[in-house]
């Protein structure tokens, strides 16, 4: 039995490099077409992109400062998704809490800075967290599903924010907040090691990555995540095995969406010292790409965000030759190519999932 | 009170009628797809694919109809697309449709900045001309003078006709409530699905091409979510035409109502004003008297 699951194990594995290396690969071509489409030639744009990525330790210090908040984000979502909860409602739920994570620290510069980063972490985890508790109630009460709920609750959490930045919360005319103590400034980098000279990675990459750890592990080998993915893989047949599916979908929408907020610590507490409208730049949208790339397992997550880190410092680099906005479209693309080269492979090797 | 008196009036319903017209065709549009077993959430890209190229064609080649043509064709190939990873791949439809949504916002942004070298929008254009004729009726005149306006309306008897009356409609409906079964009857499942899906991308097209209409132009972001409302438009609808029509206008009283209060300067700051619809869309889902019921077998790949 345990070496026929064993067997059975590795066959995914195979399964699962096989249909990852395709994507990119496929990704990679139609990348290429792409830029052939438009005139220009792709090998001096990928050249450029490669040395200012990876030739100075600044490339490298803000590709992995600009994976961090896609493997925090990522970790939420593949909660979710384990769970079949399509939450497209990330990037509101990441700026509620960010936002509140601003507001508060203003309030906490009598602390020492430990005890008010654990307090600043829990509150915006709770209110990233009820943002995530009613498309929860919502798909559980009136199963209307959470893709229009958390949509529509990304414009509203988006407008209240804006609302209450513009009104009363703003330092004078910018969109930002006032700047939180610098006690609270997360450590640098670039201040350990000159080598990173310049860029923003800050502590928070760290605990981007003991973050994943903790979801792989809760997610792969304790009961809870165990319920959370029979509880996806099929709803009605956990409830035979004593699990409450509307329990576990409660749960995991709240972790899920509270987890997103912790992306407000490297942005405020790691590089700017306050909340800004429109910081996130997405990353709730990106980060569903993170996390289908990796299939939803949190230690892929950590690589896929660095691919998408890349991509994301990269396109920057080469704006000139061609426009940025080719990444959303690889992003796009890379969505649909790993849905459907995971479906013909996993075919192939008549794995069912 | 002042507020009171423009929503009695004419040019207000007039209004609401217009602004009914995007969230009906969005909502009939995901009715036909899911109807067919297969939930399409990519109605929001559809719209934007359908506003951009319309609006890309009309600025090109300065001939509306023609522009109008091949907006709804790149729609139709998208939602072939669609149907090749959802029927025929059976690949998760909400995945696959956030897949397409999040494509389709990207491909646009980057062919703005390619064509038009902005982020934000393309220049303005023509836009569809009222019809001269209708447009003098009193009254109805003003609604009905604009070609998709009257289509949509039309469409109410037109889908409750085909997806009831027609063989058509029968076949498509027993595709998305038992599959197994109509398959034993001889009927092809995954063409009816297909059949489905197509009606869908021309459906969510119109939509698209009515709004870059209005506006004369494309702008990032224009869609704002209606394709999703639209989808919530069909649920409270209970995926019934009719019912669908009047959920749209629910959303539509509220979108004019929206614009109504912002003209009138009221001391209701505009953030909240912008965030009614959505609040709406929430509010009434919340508001439902039980559960929904989509037809049995949508969602589930066959």
């Amino acid at each position: 039995m345990s070496g026929l699951t064993l067997k059975r194990f590795s066959i995914q594995t195979q399964a699962n490099i096989i249909s990852i290396s395709l994507s990119l690969l496929t990704t990679f071509a139609i990348t290429v077409i792409l830029i052939l489409c438009i005139g220009k030639n792709p090998f001096p744009i990928f050249g450029t992109m490669f040395s200012e990525v990876f030739l100075s330790g600044y490339g490298i210090g803000q590709t992995l400062f600009k994976a961090t908040p896609l493997i925090i984000c990522g970790c939420g979502l593949a909660f979710c998704f384990h769970a079949a909860i399509f939450n497209i409602g990330a990037e509101g739920q990441l700026n509620a809490g960010a936002f509140t994570m601003g507001l508060v620290a203003l309030k906490l510069e009598a602390f020492p800075w430990y005890i008010s980063i654990v307090i600043c972490v829990i509150v915006s985890f709770g209110v990233s967290a009820f943002f995530g508790l009613i498309p929860a109630l919502i798909k559980i009460k009136k199963s209307v599903s959470e893709v229009i709920t958390t949509i529509m609750m990304n414009f509203i959490i988006m407008a209240l924010i804006n609302y209450f930045l513009v009104d009363f919360f703003a330092a004078k005319s910018t969109m930002h907040t006032e700047k939180i103590p610098e006690n609270m400034m997360l450590l640098k980098f670039s201040t350990m090691f000159s080598f990173f000279q310049g860029s923003s990675l800050n502590i928070c990459f760290v605990i981007a990555l003991l973050l994943a750890f903790i979801s792989y592990i809760v997610i792969y080998k304790t009961k809870f995540g165990y319920e959370i993915r029979a509880v996806g893989f099929n709803p009605s047949a956990s409830k035979y095995i004593g699990i409450s599916p509307d329990r576990i979908v409660l749960l995991t929408f709240m972790i899920g969406a509270g987890i997103t907020s912790l992306v407000g610590l490297n942005f405020i507490m790691g590089y700017k010292g306050f909340y800004e409208y429109g910081f996130s730049n997405n990353v709730g949208f990106t980060a569903i790409a993170v996390a289908l790339l990796a299939r939803n397992n949190p230690i892929g997550i950590i690589f896929s965000a660095i691919l998408f880190g890349v991509l994301d410092s990269g396109g920057l680099a080469v704006n000139e030759m061609v426009p940025k906005e080719i990444v959303l479209v690889v992003q796009g693309v890379i969505i649909l190519t790993i849905l459907s080269i995971n479906t013909i492979v996993d075919k192939k090797f008549n794995l069912k999932r | 009170m002042e507020l009171f008196k423009t929503i009695l009036t004419v040019a207000f319903l007039t209004q609401v009628f217009r602004l009914m017209t995007p969230y009906y065709l969005g909502a009939s549009a995901a009715n036909f797809s899911e109807r067919g077993g297969v939930i399409n959430i990519a109605i929001e890209g559809f719209m934007i694919l359908s506003a951009f190229s319309f609006a890309m064609f009309s600025i090109i080649t300065h001939n509306t109809w023609l522009s109008v043509f091949l907006a709804i064709v790149i729609n139709l190939v998208f939602a072939l697309l669609y149907s090749l990873f959802t029927v025929k791949l059976k690949i998760n439809q909400i995945v696959t449709g956030v897949g397409f949504n999040i494509l389709i916002a990207g491909l646009t942004k980057f062919l703005m900045m390619i064509i038009f070298h902005s982020s934000s929008n393309t220049e303005r254009f023509e836009g569809i001309q009222d019809n001269e004729f209708i447009a003098k009726i009193p009254v109805i005149g003003d609604i009905l003078s604009d070609y998709i306006v009257l289509f949509a309306i039309i469409l109410i008897f037109i889908s409750n006709f085909v997806l009831f009356k027609t063989t058509f409609g029968l076949r498509l409906r027993s595709v998305g409530e038992n599959p197994e079964a109509a398959e034993s009857l001889g009927i092809k499942v995954h063409h009816y699905k297909i059949y489905g899906i197509l009606i869908s991308g021309f459906l969510a097209s119109l939509a698209g091409i009515w709004l870059a209409s209005e506006q004369k132009s494309f702008s990032d972001g224009m869609i704002a979510g209606r394709g999703y409302i639209a989808l919530a438009a069909m649920i409270i609808g209970k995926w019934k035409p009719i019912n669908i029509f009047f959920a749209s206008l629910i959303f539509a009283f509220f979108e004019a109502l929206q614009i109504s209060i912002q003209i009138s300067g009221t001391p209701i700051p505009s953030q909240i004003i912008q965030m009614l619809p959505y609040l709406i869309t929430i509010l009434v889902l919340v508001g439902l008297i039980g559960k929904t019921k989509p037809p049995a077998a949508d969602g589930v790949p066959y």
